[in-house]
């Protein structure tokens, strides 16, 4: 992704989740049995269907629960790129923000 | 002259392969410069049919000295611990197992099936198979948890799936040599000269544990393969990435997740679908984790090197 290109997704992904929209952030996938079940879904979505990419995965704009959760603590997150690796969500993201596909 | 004799029980000949291709020492090496007398070996061995039984009751007998016994692959016990499902030599094998044994100066279980079970011994285990001196990490195995060897030794357990072809010649070198006795093993037998460290050590990826960058398919040209594709490199004795294989790679630097084969659990979770290259979490924290950390330390230890990564190690790093 451009440098461009990946400033307008970050910019179109903080647009969505600013105006409230709503994502499945629970239930938590437990083992890697739901957590897999989610990718099937993600892997479903046509390759520009960013809404839906964000809902399934349960983005938010904020840390996530008693341990303040956030992309800054998962093992997908590339701080200097602020890039999610996983390849079903391959999105920009920001340090501060969450899904439920965190891990670390 | 050290004489020797290698049986395979529940196997796949693995080890066998290993062993052929060793070159420090080779197999040549162990007969021309250390002594070593192969009286027989399932690739090597010349005797057939009523020799190789009169061999093998010689040994017993105690008409021909027995220094170095050796088995590849697992103990069949099944039917009804009969051994009847493996016959070898005109008698279930586990007798000669255990006749050969009882006379054996060292006892060496070369390869995951002949020290712990293996394959053949996951459930359910129709062939009833056993390791020789452990089932999984419970000891006792064929032989039972008291049993020593002639030289005073329990059975030596090489592991690996296959073992290193290095790591069985050197010690059939050392206690053809008289060194017997300098050997140090730990709680499962496993000479400590190969695995006190990990396979994670020498690792080329270790730069991305250190700041936990994952890689998160196969051939990716950076990125640590513990965090999402399954790597046991940090919680499996081993010398993988000392002693290379071939003299030049291993798993994890050619991409590939470490399955901790020299561990008694191998194969672990039983190879259910969805548990091969695949970490296993529980709400999203790895159910095993590098050996001796704990939960929190490790999460703490994630936040730090994250924050602390340099830009280079999120770029590909192998590349042509």
């Amino acid at each position: 992704m451009s440098n461009d290109d990946h400033g307008a997704t970050l910019d179109a992904i903080t647009r969505l989740l600013a105006s409230g929209l709503e994502t499945q952030v629970e239930p938590f996938p437990p083992t890697e049995k739901e957590f897999a079940e989610i990718l099937r879904e993600l892997r479903g979505l046509a390759p520009d269907d960013l809404k839906s990419k964000l809902i399934i995965s349960g983005f938010k704009d904020h840390p996530h629960g008693p341990d303040n959760a956030s992309c800054a603590d998962c093992i997908y997150f590339l701080a200097n790129r602020k890039w999610c690796d996983l390849p079903e969500l391959a999105v920009p993201v920001e340090p501060d923000w969450y899904c439920r596909l965190w891990r670390v | 002259m050290a004489n020797l004799i290698w049986l395979q029980g529940g196997a796949c000949s693995g080890n066998t392969m290993s062993f052929l291709n060793a070159e420090e020492p080779s197999v040549c090496d162990l007969v021309t410069d250390f002594g070593i007398n192969v009286l027989w070996h399932p690739s090597l061995g010349m005797e057939l049919g009523d020799r190789l039984r009169d061999l093998l009751r010689a040994l017993v007998a105690e008409e021909i000295p027995l220094d170095i016994f050796v088995l590849e692959g697992t103990v069949i016990r099944a039917p009804n611990g009969t051994g009847e499902w493996n016959r070898f030599a005109g008698r279930p094998m586990m007798q000669w197992v255990q006749e050969l044994a009882a006379k054996a100066n060292y006892t060496m279980a070369i390869g995951d099936c002949a020290t712990w079970g293996g394959i053949p011994a996951t459930a359910p285990n129709p062939t009833d198979s056993i390791g020789l001196q452990f089932l999984k990490r419970e000891q006792g195995g064929f032989l039972g948890k008291d049993y020593r060897s002639r030289a005073g030794l329990p059975v030596i357990n090489v592991p690996g799936c296959p073992a290193h072809p290095d790591w069985i010649t050197q010690m059939l070198v050392a206690l053809a040599t008289g060194r017997g006795a300098d050997l140090s093993l730990d709680d499962l037998q496993r000479p400590k000269t190969f695995f006190s460290t990990f396979t994670q050590t020498g690792c080329t990826r270790s730069m991305h544990f250190s700041y936990k960058v994952s890689a998160t398919e196969f051939g990716q040209r950076k990125g640590c393969l513990f965090y999402d594709l399954g790597c046991r490199g940090p919680m499996t004795h081993s010398p993988c990435n000392r002693i290379l294989w071939n003299r030049h790679s291993s798993k994890t630097r050619v991409g590939m997740p470490c399955l901790g084969c020299t561990e008694p659990e191998f194969p672990f979770f039983d190879l259910a679908p969805g548990t091969v290259f695949k970490t296993q979490t529980v709400m999203g924290v790895p159910r095993s984790l590098p050996t001796g950390v704990e939960k929190v330390g490790y999460v703490k230890m994630l936040a730090v090197s994250k924050a602390a990564a340099p830009r280079w190690v999120e770029d590909d790093i192998f590349v042509v």
